[in-house]
């Protein structure tokens, strides 16, 4: 970062500049918005409506049937539910202190591997395993299928969460600290979680939040693993229900007569679109109960990358 | 340091290269008689469990169904029997991990249009040849399968391997056929004074008096004509689908003889660029014409809506002359569910091609520790009407009651949570006949299906592996354009030729070249 060079630049900015700033913010905002607004539209329109019009944000007739609908899927939608918020919070939990773990060893100077497993973690986000190995790997060696471990633990560790975690700490945490905690008898362990992890916690803060996103939106993991509809996560379930209607449509031609009945018995768009506000609306509540740190966090990949 | 993580480097990639190359090569040995004590008839000594892979199920529960399947197949092949049950969304990205990871999947769902393709993954060499001469496992176990299925499919299965030419898959005795037919809403037609005769006796292009004057009577929001524009273009072109083609818009056309399928078409055994034939243009100037006319619902333009918006229309009767893919039988079903008379008028014959006749087969994994079984159950559910029955439709009692004449009525509940998809298990006339199909309806599939002739390029799948780049560039800008043509929303005068060119810029000849030489050489080998 450069020096601030005169007060007055800084000072306060013209009128017009102020305005096409507000403005551009505000087109950008407008635009992940509207996206959520119209899928909230969509699940409260008719079908005949959506048929009649395509999706349009002032539908013909209103409709509340999609949720109706949802409501009537049962066990499956409230064990899919559960499922997703079990493997958001266990997963989160567990990914955090991995991390929290991993970073901290390569924060420390004194640390002798320390180079050795920066690269080996860094050399992860190089070269990836590939899709075919990576299952293998997980399904036949680790067994991870039909359970909740095959959704949590093959995103417990990222490497991009390690190098923030790793910059904030560098960044925010003086070594001395560590030298005078050492000093005054404190272990490692206590070390790390009496009085690093309460330094960090804005860095935490924003590591936490990507990797609850990344465990609230993943459904790949759940398609590649998870045969038991006992396991499947709600995102998954709506995936399903995408994929079907586009497998059959574009397949209809080869299978037939049968391909145009399955697409009648496949749920109807609004109730997808009905699916995606229950997926949305419960992570759009994790946002305020983060904010207070991420505004903090923020800030670290700006200083240091 | 620097050079021993340089150093490290290399090896990882070195070592990722090898491990991927040599995936396959320990697949070869197959059939070391394991099982060797199996005799031909009789139960075996040991037991094994079989997985097995299917396509488009729709299964939420299974254990009832399971408890009497494993308990049957415990008695006669001392097997149990562990069916994953892919669904549409899933199948083509899992069963393509499951085989390139080597899971112990026993038999997988193959065809010719899923991902794990049938030919290729043959080549690969993924799946067991079943008659191979050092270890025939068709001859062994599977006589009875194989001398109880049409020459159509034992022919269409014979294709070139990773060990030779042969059977590489036992083929599901389903609707082998294809037939376009034109949808007719019966009791609409006969109110203006038409019967169906009128319809066969004339075609696409003479439907224009028959559509104006109901038009006219059902008023302005009525669109009698309620085409699939890329089905209506191969109806009334006798153009059909290349296998092997671009899956979502088809590119190429081969045309076939609309009287006797089995003779030469109109082209001779030629692929052609589908878009720039006489008969396409003729095709969509008179589809435009209609759709000036008011004839055409304009939601058929929009690829997201058109499909759930045709078959809401069928349903509710809010059309004239449709387009369908028809298998028999279908006019009775169709009646049922609409609740109204629906005929159907093809417009060729019913002819077999590659896609029809290779549509669903079971396939041993080579990754499988026991071919031997494998073969063995396949044979056995592809005969036994009691265990082919159990596995497809359920449990009588549980999931479907039978009638006086023995026709099967599911019980809805219980089946929502049981539905395989019957045409992708086997042989599907081991089942008793659904609800108004009739007692004899077997008899009749097999009468219709058997007369059913083979397209002259039958077993032709294109490969598109040479020109993979021109063709996904192709189908994009086809994306873009054809729906629009062929139902008529855009002027052919104008869109027509830009797309001509857009495609011809994309490199179209090249693959329609390369499609021809392809075909050539098949034909010379046959």
């Amino acid at each position: 970062m450069k020096k601030r060079i005169g007060k007055s630049r800084l000072g306060k900015p013209s009128i017009i500049s102020e305005i096409s700033f507000y403005l551009i913010l505000g087109m950008f905002c407008a635009a992940c918005i509207i996206p959520f607004i119209f899928v909230v539209i969509i699940s409260f329109s008719s079908e005949s409506s959506i048929r009649e019009i395509g999706y349009s944000f002032s539908p013909q007739e209103w409709s509340a049937s999609a949720y109706e609908y949802v409501f009537q899927l049962g066990d499956q939608l409230w064990r899919s539910y559960f499922n997703s918020f079990f493997v958001t919070i266990v997963g989160t939990a567990s990914s955090l202190l991995m991390t929290i773990m991993y970073s901290y060893a390569l924060f420390r100077k004194d640390f002798k591997f320390r180079n050795f497993f920066t690269f080996f973690a860094f050399f992860t986000t190089l070269f990836g395993g590939g899709l075919a190995p990576t299952f293998m790997v997980c399904k036949q060696l680790l067994h991870l299928s039909n359970n909740y471990a095959a959704l949590i633990v093959p995103a417990l560790i990222s490497p991009f969460n390690i190098i923030i975690m790793r910059t904030f700490f560098t960044t925010s945490i003086p070594e001395e600290l560590i030298e005078a905690a050492s000093i005054d008898g404190s272990g490692e362990y206590k070390t790390l979680f009496k009085i690093i992890i309460p330094i960090a916690k804005p860095g935490i803060a924003t590591v936490g939040l990507l990797t609850a996103l990344s465990y609230w939106s993943e459904w790949f993991l759940a398609m590649l693993y998870i045969k038991d509809s006992k396991y499947i996560p709600l995102q998954y379930l709506l995936m399903k229900m995408q994929n079907q209607a586009d497998f059959l449509f574009k397949n209809a031609s080869v299978i037939g007569v049968e391909a145009s009945k399955m697409l009648r018995d496949l749920p109807s768009a609004s109730l997808r679109m009905a699916l995606v506000v229950f997926i949305v609306v419960p992570i759009a509540f994790a946002y305020p109960f983060f904010q207070r740190y991420i505004i903090s966090g923020l800030t670290i990949g700006s200083v240091k990358g | 340091m620097k050079k021993i993580l340089a150093l490290l480097l290399v090896a990882c990639m070195i070592i990722g290269t090898l491990t991927a190359c040599s995936k396959d090569s320990t697949s070869g040995g197959q059939g070391n008689g394991g099982s060797a004590s199996a005799a031909t008839n009789g139960r075996p000594e040991d037991h094994v469990t079989l997985k097995m892979y299917f396509h488009g199920s729709n299964v939420s529960d299974d254990t009832q169904v399971l408890a009497k399947v494993n308990e049957y197949l415990d008695e006669k092949l001392n097997v149990t029997l562990e069916p994953i049950w892919g669904t549409w969304g899933d199948f083509d990205n899992n069963a393509v991990l499951a085989i390139n990871g080597g899971d112990d999947v026993d038999i997988y769902f193959t065809c010719s249009w899923s991902a794990d393709e049938y030919n290729l993954f043959a080549k690969r060499g993924a799946w067991v040849r079943l008659d191979n001469p050092e270890n025939n496992l068709l001859e062994k176990y599977g006589k009875d399968v194989w001398s109880l299925l049409p020459e159509v499919l034992t022919n269409g299965a014979k294709i070139e391997g990773s060990d030779g030419f042969g059977v590489y898959a036992v083929p599901g005795y389903k609707d082998i056929a294809c037939q376009l037919c034109w949808d007719i809403n019966v009791p609409l037609l006969e109110k203006y004074g038409y019967t169906v005769d009128d319809i066969k006796n004339t075609d696409y292009y003479g439907f224009g008096e028959i559509l104006a004057k109901v038009k006219a009577g059902e008023g302005e929001n009525f669109f009698p004509l309620l085409i699939e524009g890329a089905v209506a273009e191969r109806m009334v072109d006798n153009s059909i689908i290349v296998a092997g083609d671009s899956g979502a818009t088809n590119l190429l056309s081969y045309y076939i003889n609309p009287v006797k399928t089995s003779d030469k078409g109109a082209y001779g055994d030629v692929i052609l660029n589908k878009f720039a034939t006489d008969e396409y243009k003729k095709y969509v100037t008179k589809t435009r014409e209609y759709y000036l006319a008011g004839y055409i619902d304009p939601g058929l333009a929009n690829a997201e809506q058109a499909n759930n918006l045709r078959s809401e229309k069928q349903l509710t009767g809010q059309y004239l002359i449709g387009t369908q893919s028809y298998s028999l039988g279908y006019e009775t079903q169709a009646s049922a569910e609409r609740g109204f008379e629906v005929a159907f008028v093809g417009t060729t014959p019913a002819y077999v091609d590659t896609t029809s006749s290779q549509g669903a087969m079971m396939a041993i994994s080579t990754a499988s520790k026991n071919p031997e079984r494998a073969m063995m159950f396949l044979n056995l559910l592809n005969t036994d009407p009691y265990l082919f029955t159990l596995l497809d439709y359920g449990v009588e009692g549980i999931h479907y009651t039978k009638n006086d004449i023995g026709e099967v009525e599911f019980i809805e509940d219980a089946r929502a949570k049981y539905s395989p998809w019957t045409n992708g298990m086997g042989n599907v006339t081991l089942l008793p006949p659904q609800k108004g199909q009739g007692a004899d309806f077997w008899t009749k599939f097999k009468a219709y299906y058997g007369a059913a002739d083979q397209i002259p390029i039958l077993g032709f799948t294109f490969n598109s592996d040479n020109v993979s780049n021109e063709l996904a560039a192709v189908a994009n800008a086809a994306a873009e354009y054809a729906l629009t043509l062929s139902v008529g929303a855009v002027d052919p005068e104008t869109v027509l030729p830009a797309f001509l060119k857009k495609l011809d810029d994309n490199g179209m000849q090249k693959i329609v070249d390369e499609a021809n030489a392809q075909l050539k050489n098949f034909l010379a080998n046959k």
